[in-house]
């Protein structure tokens, strides 16, 4: 009973995202990435290696784009429900309350992965495009596809804590103006303080660490976003099905 | 008697405020219940608690004999209700608004086409909820709450917000729900002429306290006749009728006064005639009061209705 639940909330979150802003949000946030290569290639003008354009972008991904993009997509989420007022009318049926918002919890971790992976294939295809308007700006070498997944996999996992203290925020508040101001304020202060000694553990900073070179130190921050991540994300669900919402 | 709807000693707080005082509701199955109240009553709070929304500070609820606060899941199943925010989604149709609940509730397609029917929102469906009217909306909103063929309907101020021929239209539909859907209808409205055209039975809460409750006509049966006198002073003729012994209410019409006995309306109006003309007082017009949901409201709250619309 409770896995027919869990699979009807999970396609119901998941057509409500039809013409909606959520998604279009989802599909441009990695397009901007794309487009930004697309731009930069042609003003380099010159040939560079496609590892050199997936891992620069990887950075700019991480520390700016990923959670920025997390603090617009749970917010917009949460305000499919707000706005219209549909809290009561969920709550009201004869579902277990915790699978609503286990659903939209677990479609905004997948829309995150997706939009990760996502970024690597828009940076290639504007490389290539780049490519044909001008030979020179060529990208060259190969592709190390599984080495690419990885990293952008790497960058998501360790956004789960974002992800997750964004969506608590973002559903707990009627307003969205708490869940943006936590996400500007951590984009905030990750980006000027990434290279801080204590940084990985700030969670806006966790997917710029998953970058370096240092293993140890990657999967530290790779650790901490995804363990703790998925941690807050259960406390989330749990204490936001159990609340009373007036 | 069997019981849809049962509430004992339902009573919550916000902070200081108590916002509904030990309210025992009995809904009989099968009937149209209007729940009455002005706005602020606690009409939302006590359906948020029947539907166990909100949490009551005390007392108890059963849905068709079952306490839907340790059988959630299982008492939620016998409800379907409109609350007063829609809760549509706006970028999706109606008829995808509809699946939605579907899908939730583990219904067949089959499910959809029949509540489309009984709103006559067949022909709308496909399109975005983004360009419905008020009214479309209510229709849609009642059929997301017959989708599981509840046996209780809660419908909160269905008919708010809705024009005239909206207003009629919802009013026909209501009525008629119970027989062809077998479900019991509460729907709360703060409109005393909608819910003395819609309901069999009536509660009325009056600052979160249930003031009357019972069958409509039996309530109305049992108030007091009235009489309505225009007459010339109305001080003179109130202190006049007050000293026959008379309770009397001054209203910008007129005199309202009670008669204890119900069969003495045209002696009554004989005697209080006589005495106001021997003192010397014209007397426009003499009317027996109609026996209204208005009057009972008003009896049973204390508020002065006529006073309220001025």
């Amino acid at each position: 009973m409770v896995g027919r639940a869990v699979t009807a909330a999970l396609a119901v979150e998941t057509i409500k995202l039809n013409r909606s802003l959520a998604l279009a949000l989802a599909l441009i946030a990695p397009g901007l990435i794309g487009v930004y290569t697309l731009l930069n290639a042609l003003r380099v003008g010159e040939p560079r290696e496609w590892d050199l354009w997936l891992a620069g972008n990887a950075f700019i991904w991480a520390s700016f784009m990923l959670p920025m993009s997390l603090t617009a997509l749970s917010a917009l989420m949460a305000q499919m429900e707000h706005s219209p007022q549909s809290w009561d009318q969920l709550r009201a049926l004869p579902v277990p309350r915790w699978t609503i918002y286990a659903a939209k919890a677990t479609l905004l971790i997948a829309l995150m992965f997706l939009m990760s992976m996502a970024v690597p294939m828009g940076i290639a295809a504007a490389l290539v495009v780049a490519g044909w308007i001008d030979p020179q700006a060529i990208a060259t070498g190969r592709i190390d596809g599984a080495a690419t997944a990885a990293r952008y996999a790497r960058v998501s996992l360790a956004g789960l804590l974002i992800a997750a203290l964004q969506f608590w925020i973002a559903v707990r508040f009627t307003s969205f103006v708490p869940a943006m101001a936590l996400g500007i304020g951590g984009t905030f202060f990750a980006l000027v303080a990434h290279s801080a000694e204590n940084g990985v553990f700030f969670p806006w900073i966790m997917p710029v660490h998953t970058l370096s070179t240092d293993p140890a130190h990657a999967g530290l921050a790779m650790s901490l976003g995804g363990g703790l991540g998925g941690a807050v994300m259960l406390a989330a669900v749990v204490h936001l099905a159990s609340r009373e919402q007036r | 008697m069997t019981l849809a709807i049962a509430t004992r000693d339902l009573t919550r707080r916000f902070g200081d405020f108590l916002a509904i005082d030990s309210v025992s509701m009995s809904v009989p199955e099968g009937v149209v219940y209007g729940f009455l109240g002005r706005n602020g009553a606690g009409k939302t709070t006590t359906l948020k608690m029947i539907l166990a929304l909100i949490r009551p500070g005390r007392g108890e609820i059963r849905i068709c004999g079952r306490d839907i606060r340790t059988l959630r899941l299982e008492t939620a199943a016998l409800i379907g209700s409109l609350l007063e925010a829609h809760g549509f989604y706006r970028n999706l149709t109606g008829y995808q608004n509809l699946d939605l609940t579907r899908r939730l509730l583990g219904l067949p397609r089959a499910a959809i086409d029949r509540v489309l029917e009984i709103t006559s929102m067949k022909e709308d469906a496909g399109r975005r909820v983004a360009g419905y009217s008020l009214g479309m909306r209510q229709r849609l909103g009642i059929a997301r709450a017959l989708l599981g063929s509840p046996r209780v309907l809660i419908l909160d101020e269905p008919t708010n917000g809705l024009d005239p021929d909206g207003i009629h239209d919802m009013r026909v539909f209501l009525r008629e729900l119970p027989e062809r859907t077998g479900a019991t209808v509460l729907v709360s409205s703060h409109l005393l002429g909608e819910v003395e055209m819609t309901a069999g039975h009536v509660g009325i809460l009056h600052e979160g306290r249930l003031v009357a409750q019972g069958p409509l006509e039996r309530l109305k049966a049992e108030l007091p006749a009235r009489l309505r006198l225009d007459v010339s002073e109305p001080e003179r003729a109130a202190s006049l009728v007050e000293s026959r012994g008379f309770r009397v209410d001054r209203e910008r019409r007129g005199l309202v006064i009670d008669l204890v006995a119900r069969d003495d309306v045209r002696e009554a109006a004989g005697l209080l005639n006589r005495s106001l003309i021997e003192a010397g007082l014209e007397v426009f017009a003499v009317q027996p009061e109609p026996r209204s949901l208005e009057t009972l409201y008003r009896r049973a709250t204390g508020v002065r209705i006529e006073a309220e619309a001025a």
